[in-house]
């Protein structure tokens, strides 16, 4: 378990002036969040939440507004306090730190970045980027120099001297991301970051993201309320309604086999060409009977790990079925059209 | 199809619903209304009868006290027309002359049977002084009593029209209540006796006493003697029956509060002045002892760094025309009053506007003073500035003070609101402590705000510049203060334009300063 993260255990956290009252109902009665708004006037932000990730992972929530996914995202670096449970980051009990060594670990430790950027307009990128560093004391020299590569990294090479009010959205928001790597953090917190953008700016940020996060390894939950966005990034996805945790799972296990009708609805629209993968459709190599006379010996071979996509273009090139082979190499399943169309109608044989 | 049919049905069983009684005529009525851009011509009769009265059982209240006010006014006129003693003043004058003429004619008739004839010629000349003026009164007094039919009628003419009025404009009112009260606001709806008793008695409260005061010559001796003394004699309605006896009880206190201040807090008011006058003391020194080619010289070129060189240009002339109307050295002691003011507003206010902008409590129980501050009238606070402070130019900084530092205060308080949260919260998650918000966040977010109240501030004290001569601060201000004096129009005209480039130097270098770095950076 030491490669675990970002661990929380039963995390509620209740708004309002009756918070530890209501708690203490909800825990003894098992109120519901409407019985706590009744009786407390206290809202329910997120309610018996637990996960874990791990290093390097992405790990996305999903959820949609009002969910509890931004308020959730703040209790990892305690912008919110939890009224229950326990968080650890990096090993770290949270609510055990100090208000100095919380804010030390803010600023080393855990990078954010937000859905409004939230920029200093009255600071020029490169000094908004050396903030964090900044505030731990660093020198100019050394700031200056961690935001120049910082920016490079996002490809802001160039504006550095400029404020933030000259750069368009995306650009702000490659800035919001230099910030938040600025002070090397382990822990990447990203709340709804490409939201605000149009879906061009938003996908070519998300691949830039990406590749920064496989090449930094850095540990990230990321917020989002597109489930799009969420398959598109997310190692893992938690999905969140009104307050609670609704499902985990990788986007295939979300997409295949959702937990309940509320997820299904969101995953209905989703395409499963990427998310479904061979092992999942086809039919085991002693269980296949063969309508007509199949030529093994000249069957294109496929890896168990091939997504759909790629099996239709396989498939659309020959007129021999697929034969699926596993991480040795060896035969072990067989899709032929009618699997394939079936697995690309449903999802799954 | 089904919407356009069941849609008016709705309304129409709401509009039964609200109006209780005679629900039929109201959304006949209501529907010709709505049914019309312009005046609909819908007519309410009982309205028409009744007027406010109608109103108050239909809690219609800006119909019943418009109406109510209007009626009486017609009343009045007619009441004066029947019965009011129009001519009672005139009268009265005609009969004590009457009277004086009776005796000056008996001493003429003593003066001549004693053989005085020049004396006796005196007095019958007075005396028919005096019948003329007699006369005079006499005919104004008929033709006071001759008007009275024409008041009447103009009276019933007059409550005619209100009539009307009433009648026409009841159903539109009652309309636009009908809308609030579906959209929910909390209004009455149907005939209610309570509204209808509380006008009654409204009614009858003010319309009797008030006819009476306006119809009879003496009504409080009409009232006494219809009320058995209660109103008029031991109740007189024509004044308040109070003198100033409460206040003047409430104003020795409070004299007496402010000179055991004076007298027990001696010290502190010292001590305030002391330091208030090193201050200015040192301003002027730098101000006036500098040799004044050298204060023009960097006045100037500071004006041209800071804030350009049509800044520059401007603050030459203005320079120029202060030396030249030989008003320099009150300009310079003028301008350390308002520099040594406005330094003590920013240096407290500024800290002061943080913590409000930060604690709404603080700022809510801090709201009222400062509201107090700058609407109560200066000369108001100058008394007890003089009774704690004496005379001279550190009180005239602390008569500045109270007047000038609300709006830094305000304006503070209002750009550390104006800082976005998420910003605030971005600054946060960055591990900000609070300092490091205040100083690297907060502020300089608040600053443009921060600097109008500044601006706001030096503006404000030129302005106190004349009031705070009336304590002895000398300068620019007491130049104008002894032109009111001697009505010296040309001086004051002076003077004033004085003050005024001041000012504007003043407010355009700090601008300028502040533009230059906040614009293109």
């Amino acid at each position: 378990m030491t490669d675990t993260v970002i661990a929380l255990d039963g995390v509620w956290k209740i708004f309002g002036s009756n918070a530890d009252a209501a708690m203490a109902a909800v825990r003894s009665r098992g109120l519901g969040k409407a019985e706590v708004l009744e009786e407390f006037k206290c809202v329910v932000g997120i309610a018996d939440v637990s996960f874990e990730v791990k290093r390097g992972e992405i790990f996305c929530v999903m959820g949609l507004s009002g969910s509890g996914k931004s308020t959730m995202v703040r209790h990892l670096n305690r912008l919110i306090e939890p009224t229950a449970g326990a968080i650890s980051v990096m090993g770290r009990d949270m609510l055990d730190l100090s208000q100095a060594q919380l804010r030390e670990m803010r600023a080393m430790n855990i990078g954010m970045v937000f859905q409004h950027m939230a920029l200093l307009p009255h600071r020029t990128v490169r000094d908004n980027v050396g903030f964090p560093l900044q505030v731990r004391g660093e020198p100019k020299s050394t700031r200056w120099e961690v935001s120049q590569r910082c920016l490079d990294r996002v490809n802001l090479t160039g504006f550095e001297d400029r404020f933030p009010r000259e750069l368009s959205g995306g650009m702000q928001q490659r800035v919001g991301l230099a910030r938040a790597l600025a002070s090397d953090p382990d822990v990447l917190l990203m709340d709804e970051p490409f939201s605000a953008l149009d879906p061009l700016i938003r996908r070519q940020l998300q691949d830039q993201f990406m590749q920064l996060s496989a090449e930094l390894n850095k540990t990230t939950a990321f917020i989002t309320h597109d489930l799009d966005e969420a398959i598109r990034i997310g190692n893992r996805i938690a999905i969140m309604k009104d307050g609670r945790i609704v499902q985990i799972g990788t986007p295939e296990e979300i997409v295949t086999r959702p937990a309940d009708s509320y997820v299904r609805d969101f995953v209905e629209g989703i395409s499963k060409l990427k998310l479904v993968f061979a092992h999942s459709i086809m039919v085991p190599l002693a269980d296949y009977r063969p309508t007509r006379p199949v030529n093994f010996e000249e069957s294109p071979r496929a890896h168990h790990g091939t997504d759909l996509d790629q099996l239709i273009d396989i498939a659309t090139s020959t007129e021999n079925v697929i034969v699926i082979t596993g991480d040795d190499g060896a035969d072990i399943g067989v899709v032929d059209r009618a699997t394939l169309l079936k697995g690309i109608q449903g999802g799954k044989a | 199809m089904k919407d356009t049919t069941t849609q008016p049905q709705q309304g129409q069983s709401d509009i039964a619903v609200f109006a209780g009684d005679s629900p039929f005529y109201y959304q006949r009525e209501f529907q010709r209304i709505q049914g019309k851009t312009g005046f609909a011509g819908s007519w309410n009769t009982l309205a028409a009868i009744f007027g406010p009265l109608w109103g108050a059982a239909r809690g219609v209240w800006g119909f019943f006290w418009v109406f109510l006010m209007l009626e009486l006014f017609a009343f009045v006129q007619i009441g004066r027309g029947l019965w009011g003693e129009l001519g009672a003043e005139q009268l009265t004058r005609y009969e004590r002359l009457l009277d004086n003429i009776a005796k000056r004619e008996a001493q003429a008739a003593e003066l001549a049977a004693a053989g005085d004839a020049a004396g006796a010629a005196a007095k019958q000349k007075i005396a028919d002084n005096l019948q003329a003026a007699a006369d005079k009164a006499f005919e104004a007094a008929t033709a006071a009593n001759s008007t009275a039919l024409t008041i009447l009628g103009a009276g019933l003419l007059l409550l005619l029209v209100i009539k009307l009025a009433e009648g026409f404009y009841a159903n539109i009112a009652y309309e636009a209540q009908y809308l609030r009260w579906r959209s929910g606001q909390k209004v009455q709806s149907g005939r209610s006796n309570r509204s209808l008793l509380f006008g009654a008695v409204a009614l009858l409260g003010i319309w009797p006493l008030t006819l009476i005061r306006f119809t009879v010559a003496k009504p409080d001796e009409v009232l006494s003697a219809l009320t058995g003394g209660l109103f008029g004699t031991r109740l007189p309605i024509t004044e308040f029956p109070v003198g100033k006896e409460y206040f003047a009880v409430l104003s020795k206190k409070g004299d007496a509060g402010f000179d055991w201040l004076a007298a027990n807090f001696g010290d502190v008011f010292d001590g305030v002045t002391a330091v208030i006058r090193w201050g200015l003391d040192g301003l002027e020194v730098v101000l006036i002892q500098t040799p004044w080619p050298v204060v023009m010289f960097v006045t100037v070129v500071l004006a041209l760094r800071l804030a350009g060189s049509r800044v520059a240009i401007f603050t030459a002339a203005a320079l120029a025309y202060l030396a030249f109307m030989g008003l320099w050295e009150l300009a310079m002691i003028t301008v350390a009053l308002i520099g040594a003011g406005a330094f003590l507003c920013v240096v407290i206010g500024v800290p002061l506007g943080i913590w409000f902008g930060k604690s709404k409590r603080a700022y809510a129980i801090a709201e009222p003073v400062l509201d107090f501050m700058q609407t109560m009238p200066a000369f108001v606070y100058l008394i007890p500035i003089i009774a704690f402070f004496g005379t001279g130019k550190p009180p005239g900084v602390l008569a500045t003070l109270v007047f000038a530092m609300p709006p830094v205060i305000r304006l503070t308080a209002l750009g550390m609101r104006g800082v976005p949260e998420a910003t605030k919260e971005a600054a946060i998650a960055f591990g900000c402590s609070r300092r490091q918000l205040l100083f690297n966040v907060e502020l300089p977010l608040a600053l443009p705000s921060i600097m109008t109240g500044i601006n706001q501030t030096i503006l404000m004290s030129l302005s106190m510049v004349v009031i705070a001569s009336l304590i002895g601060a000398e300068g620019l201000g007491a130049l104008i203060l002894e032109a009111l004096q001697y009505a010296a129009k040309g001086q004051g005209l002076l003077g004033g334009i004085a003050i005024l480039l001041c000012a504007m130097v003043i407010d355009r270098i700090a601008q300028g300063a502040y533009r230059r770095r906040a614009g293109d950076g």
